[in-house]
């Protein structure tokens, strides 16, 4: 029986990796990815807390929302990543350092 | 069931017209054929949409707070007056885009429609009873001001602007997610007001979850504010993003985030215990910190906007005082301070984008000598740079006093005095372009295009309330008196 402890366990993990991804890697498709990936750790956190805990709907209402939105989310930043990409001609994170001074 | 939605939907009219707004924007820019006479239509609508939510949400302070779409939304004088205080911020943007060339002509259409969805957001979020309408609410924002950030296509800075946005706001969120879904799961509801009533009976265990997960839940709105761990992105967007944008950008999100953190501070923060000592803890270092990085930063800067940037930075750090005393003193105080705020920032940011659009750059030397040229500009300006440090008799030294009494009634000395040090820190930096406008010879003798007598006429107009609210002040405080936040 899966219990709700391997859930959180999973979706801790799910949520630290996102994290390290965000700070190691420098490719910024891969960086998107890292956010997906803690989106989707807080979604499985709701489905699991509702699913053994509480008995209401809230949290898959929740779930679904998360997916809908990281969706939204990740189309808006690809659009921007295409844009950078046309005029810099790369997607690495060090090269967008135009604003710092 | 279905007629309590009806019921419901009265009460909603400011954001359904803002939605209406938007829509209508759509289709307008969708159809026009001739381009100057479709964009003068365009720009006439939005103003007349934007105005009739203005009047409505007037209309809405001072009445009975009410719970809408069942108890999701709060509908309160609080939330109308945070309301009101963005949909002018946008008119003022609104305004400054039709004005401005740092804007291309044909996406000024585009940066009205997804300024009035940035406010439909906002308004979401000031008045959130419920965790999945906050999530929503600051997404609506986020979203689409990573698209606001970089609109200037073909833009090296623009687009490294809207990237760097899209990337802490995809972290911060995921966060703050992550801090949502434990709260849920020790609380058992999503509802504010349920979760206020779950939290007078916590345990020490269920605190030990609950304190890290409300930690990452204010990562969410710390970011949206722009407060100090969390501020990275803020003077970077503000610098890449075109004029109008960043002048949006230093007033809608803010006050959205501020009135969000209010509700969430006043309905679950209210009663004493070590949740409370724990969020005050948090609020009281993030302010401290947001004002003295906020204003440090902010000396050495060469760019007025990215200067401008900072201080905003700081100016949150102080409002986020008036949120972390959790008394309707604060409150009060917060919406007073907001309001002053946004007329100090929109006069400041409409001379500093006629002066850039001039130059094409926005350097401090730009100024010098301006009283010589532009008189009236250069008062106008001087009066906000004496606002924005606190001197009195205008607004800005009134919302500071309120902030300050606030904090006083609740013996928080030390935050006091560390606020007192800032306002001098500050006074460096805004009298330094003072010095520059007033004692300097100007450069030149050209004319700047940009200040015709209708823009004049503006700036002076958005002035006035500058310095009407630093001395007939009581009225507004009357005003926000009626202001309430929804306690249960």
């Amino acid at each position: 029986m899966i219990s709700l402890s391997s859930y959180l366990f999973i979706s801790f993990t799910l949520f630290v990796a996102g994290i390290a991804v965000m700070i190691a890697r420098k490719n910024i498709i891969a960086m998107m990815l890292g956010i997906e990936l803690i989106l989707n750790s807080a979604a499985l956190n709701f489905a699991a807390y509702t699913r053994f805990i509480n008995n209401n709907l809230e949290g898959h209402l929740m779930s679904l929302f998360i997916i809908v939105i990281a969706a939204a989310e990740a189309a808006v930043g690809l659009a921007i990543v295409i844009r950078f990409f046309q005029i810099k001609e790369t997607i690495h994170i060090d090269d967008a350092a135009q604003l710092q001074s | 069931m279905g007629q309590n939605y009806l019921a419901s939907l009265s009460h909603f009219i400011p954001e359904l017209l803002a939605c209406l707004t938007m829509f209508g924007l759509i289709l307008i820019e969708a159809t026009y054929k001739e381009e100057q006479k479709g964009r003068g239509f365009l720009f006439l609508a939005a103003g007349l949409g934007l105005a009739s939510v203005t009047v409505f949400s007037f209309f809405a302070l001072g009445k009975e707070p009410v719970a809408i779409f069942t108890n999701s939304l709060i509908i309160d004088s609080f939330s109308s007056s945070m309301k009101m205080i963005m949909v002018l911020g946008t008119l003022g943007a609104v305004y400054l885009t039709s004005q401005s060339s740092d804007i291309e002509g044909n996406l000024k259409p585009e940066f009205i429609i997804m300024a009035t969805g940035v406010l439909v957001g906002g308004m979401l979020l000031s008045s959130a009873n419920n965790m999945l309408v906050l999530f929503i609410g600051i997404e609506t924002l986020s979203i689409l001001s990573y698209v606001l950030a970089s609109l200037k296509k073909g833009d090296e800075r623009s687009s490294e602007a809207g990237l760097k946005y899209s990337l802490y706001g995809g972290i911060s969120s995921g966060i703050m997610l992550f801090g949502m879904s434990h709260i849920y799961g020790v609380v058992g509801t999503i509802n504010f007001t349920e979760i206020a009533i779950v939290l007078k009976s916590v345990d020490q265990t269920q605190i030990a979850i609950l304190l890290p997960a409300f930690l990452f839940f204010f990562v969410g709105i710390g970011y949206k504010i722009a407060c100090v761990p969390f501020h990275m992105w803020a003077p970077d967007v503000y610098e890449g993003s075109p004029l109008p944008v960043t002048t949006f950008f230093s007033i809608v999100p803010k006050v959205a985030g501020l009135a969000a953190l209010i509700r969430v501070s006043q309905t679950f923060f209210a009663t004493p215990g070590a949740l409370n000592i724990g969020w005050v803890g948090v609020l009281s270092i993030v302010a401290a910190l947001t004002m003295t990085v906020g204003n440090v930063s902010a000396i050495g800067q060469r760019s007025v906007k990215r200067m401008l940037a900072y201080s905003s930075i700081s100016h949150a750090g102080m409002m986020l005082m008036g949120v972390l005393v959790i008394s309707e003193l604060g409150t009060r105080s917060v919406i007073f301070y907001s309001v002053a705020y946004l007329f100090m920032t929109l006069v400041a940011f409409y001379v500093v984008s006629f002066v850039s659009d001039k130059y094409g750059n926005d350097h401090f030397e730009r100024f010098t000598g301006l009283v010589f040229r532009y008189p009236l500009m250069a008062i106008a300006m001087c009066i906000v740079m004496f606002s924005l440090a606190g001197i009195p008799p205008f607004s800005g030294f009134v919302a500071k006093f309120h902030i300050f009494t606030a904090l006083l009634v609740k013996k928080y000395y030390v935050l006091a005095v560390i606020a007192g040090l800032n306002s001098v820190v500050s006074l460096y930096y805004y009298l330094k372009i003072v010095r520059l406008m007033m004692l300097k010879d100007a450069e030149s003798t050209e004319s700047i295009s940009g200040f015709s007598i209708m823009n004049q006429s503006a700036v002076l107009a958005l002035t006035i309330p500058v310095v009407i609210l630093g001395i007939f002040w009581e009225k507004l405080i009357i005003m926000a008196d009626g202001a309430k936040v929804f306690l249960q």
